[in-house]
């Protein structure tokens, strides 16, 4: 009865629903080509996109915070209570904590042997404020975080270079002070951190702040302040806030897009190139909706010819196929649109991983998903233009002698 | 060569195979375009006519049965005695016209079947009940009884000249079955690309 009703609406909808369904194979070839385009797309944007945003989060949550706050001259000399106290005033700042850099030297002596290790990054920070900020406490998984001014600790990857450090061995740690001279002390393994995907300290080794204040002989220094929120969109917002409330100090403040820009560039540009194979693989789609629409007005010669004959016009016919063109670009759209979102909420759920290591961010872009739907809805119009336009181009009688 | 025919007339185009018959009722129907002269339908020289133009006097002037009922198999009974209309526009009485066509054909019972799921005198009972829904001037039928047999082949003839008289409905019919016509108001025998008015030679006038 509704099918009924279509056609009294418009007999060309009809019409070019009936032609489509009767010919399912076509229909069906035509749908999976639409799907596996979008498909290619959603996967893509779940592997790589998430592998981007995953790499911003762990950067973000280890070592840059949402907002970064550094000195034109490398050091800040302001209070870091100050600081972290300013910055906790702001409703949308879910911890701020100080950071100290350096490069440490480290020697241990496992069964009898001493094994050195040299140009280790060493990160000092403040645990207690550390915890609210950054997760790089959750990396330790041995062990436990800086809790002391002399327990240190380790990233796996430098606890295997001291001939696997374990937790609770005595590393002497070495730091070149800020007069050049050797400052040596003697630190025990708390924890030993490991994380995926290369963000972490798996490289570095950790310390209380003002253990490092005071080999490097810069008490009361701070390297960074690390600023995380509880709305990262507020971030520019809060930088912004920041630097007009210091006008006087050489402070410089970045949101996690600057500060990691770096690191990020080479990867934007590598989503951007995947994205693109993905609409290339769109473009492979209208090649295939093409084929089968040129089969189907071949397939429909003679029906073509019937309907000239008894009065349709030319854009009749062009009307009939692009109409077909519409329903393969909807249903197709709809069914590779559900598709992509199955797999990702599959990748979602079971919190896929890059090379089983690195959980990826896997987020639902709205804006992405339904400009890839429409995209492909319009390109399978596009393709249908074409065998349309042939289709308009036949001649009655000799499309009606067709068998 | 030229002839003219009265509304409500049923015109047999006759002559051998190859004669131009059905050439000559394309060109009546505007499928085919002349190389010169011209043709008259309601007083409109059909010759002059552009593609869109000569699409919407086919739709609504012409009504065609095909020797093999081209019906289009994807829709129903109904659907492809009301398609004219809807080309031509929809309107509240079309459905209603249909059904009584249907009726008309005796096939009110197979309306909403699939155009292939009925036989072929079926099929052509149906493709007259296309051809009038849109009230033409001139129904055109090439060859209607040629694909049936003898017996369907009567019951199409007679519905023919039934739904004529009972109409006012002119009918061109190219046909080779001449004898399944019996009596009809005018034959036009074509023979060496000339039209005669009659069914020998010797009692033909000779038109052109």
């Amino acid at each position: 009865m509704l099918d009924y009703f279509m056609f009294l609406v418009d007999y060309r909808l009809k019409l070019a629903k009936r032609m489509l369904f009767n010919k399912k194979g076509s229909l069906i070839g035509a749908v999976l080509a639409v799907t596996i385009g979008i498909l290619v797309i959603h996967v893509n944007f779940v592997i790589f996109q998430g592998l981007f945003d995953a790499i911003v989060r762990d950067i973000s949550n280890y070592r840059n915070g949402d907002v970064l706050v550094t000195d034109e001259a490398d050091y800040i000399d302001k209070s870091d209570l100050s600081i972290v106290s300013w910055f906790e005033r702001i409703p949308y700042v879910a911890g701020a904590t100080p950071r100290l850099s350096s490069t440490a030297e480290m020697n241990m002596t496992k069964n009898g042997k001493l094994i050195e290790e040299t140009r280790v990054p060493i990160v000092g920070v403040d645990p207690f404020r550390d915890i609210k900020a950054s997760t790089v406490h959750e990396t330790v998984s041995e062990g436990n975080y800086v809790f002391s001014r002399n327990s240190i600790v380790l990233g796996s990857n430098v606890a295997a270079d001291l001939g696997g450090a374990e937790v609770g061995d005595s590393v002497k740690v070495l730091v070149v002070d800020r007069f050049g001279e050797d400052q040596i002390r003697r630190f025990t393994v708390s924890g030993i951190a490991k994380s995926p995907g290369g963000q972490g300290f798996d490289y570095t080794a950790v310390v209380h702040i003002d253990t490092l204040r005071d080999m490097m002989k810069r008490p009361g220094d701070t390297g960074s302040f690390m600023v995380k929120l509880n709305d990262p969109s507020k971030a520019s917002e809060v930088k912004e806030f920041f630097l007009k409330s210091f006008p006087n100090d050489d402070f410089l403040a970045e949101t996690i897009e600057e500060s990691a820009e770096e690191q990020l560039a080479g990867f934007r540009s590598g989503i951007a190139m995947i994205s693109m194979i993905g609409y290339f693989g769109m473009m492979s789609s209208a090649f295939a909706i093409l084929t089968i629409q040129m089969m189907l007005v071949n397939g429909k010669t003679k029906e073509i010819g019937i309907m000239r004959a008894i009065g349709a016009k030319r854009k009749d016919i062009l009307i009939v196929f692009i109409f077909q063109g519409m329903i393969i670009g909807a249903i197709g759209a709809g069914v590779g649109t559900a598709a992509g979102l199955g797999y990702t909420f599959y990748a979602k759920e079971t919190k896929m991983s890059f090379n089983n290591s690195l959980p990826l961010e896997v987020s639902y872009n709205w804006e992405k998903i339904i400009q890839t739907a429409l995209t492909s809805f319009a390109l399978a119009i596009v393709a249908s233009l074409y065998p349309s336009y042939r289709a308009t181009k036949l001649l009655p009688v000799e499309a009606m002698r067709t068998v | 060569m030229s002839f003219s025919i009265e509304k409500g007339e049923i015109v047999l185009i006759v002559g051998s195979s190859g004669s131009g018959k059905s050439t000559l009722l394309n060109m009546i129907g505007l499928l085919d375009h002349p190389s010169n002269g011209k043709i008259f339908i309601d007083g409109v020289d059909t010759t002059t006519l552009d593609d869109n133009k000569i699409s919407s006097f086919r739709n609504k002037k012409l009504g065609f049965i095909f020797q093999f009922s081209n019906l289009l198999t994807d829709l129903s009974v109904l659907e492809n005695v009301l398609l004219p209309r809807q080309i031509g526009g929809t309107d509240g009485a079309a459905e209603k016209e249909a059904i009584d066509l249907l009726k008309a054909v005796g096939l009110e019972k197979q309306m909403y079947k699939r155009a292939n799921k009925i036989s072929g005198g079926q099929a052509q009972r149906v493709a007259i009940a296309r051809g009038l829904i849109n009230h033409p001037s001139i129904v055109l039928a090439d060859e209607p009884t040629g694909n049936l047999d003898s017996v369907t082949s009567e019951t199409i003839v007679q519905l023919m000249k039934s739904m004529a008289k009972k109409l006012n409905q002119t009918f061109i019919i190219v046909t080779h079955d001449r004898q399944h016509f019996g009596q009809v108001d005018k034959v036009i025998t074509i023979k060496d690309g000339k039209s005669y008015e009659g069914e020998q030679p010797s009692e033909m006038e000779v038109l052109v």
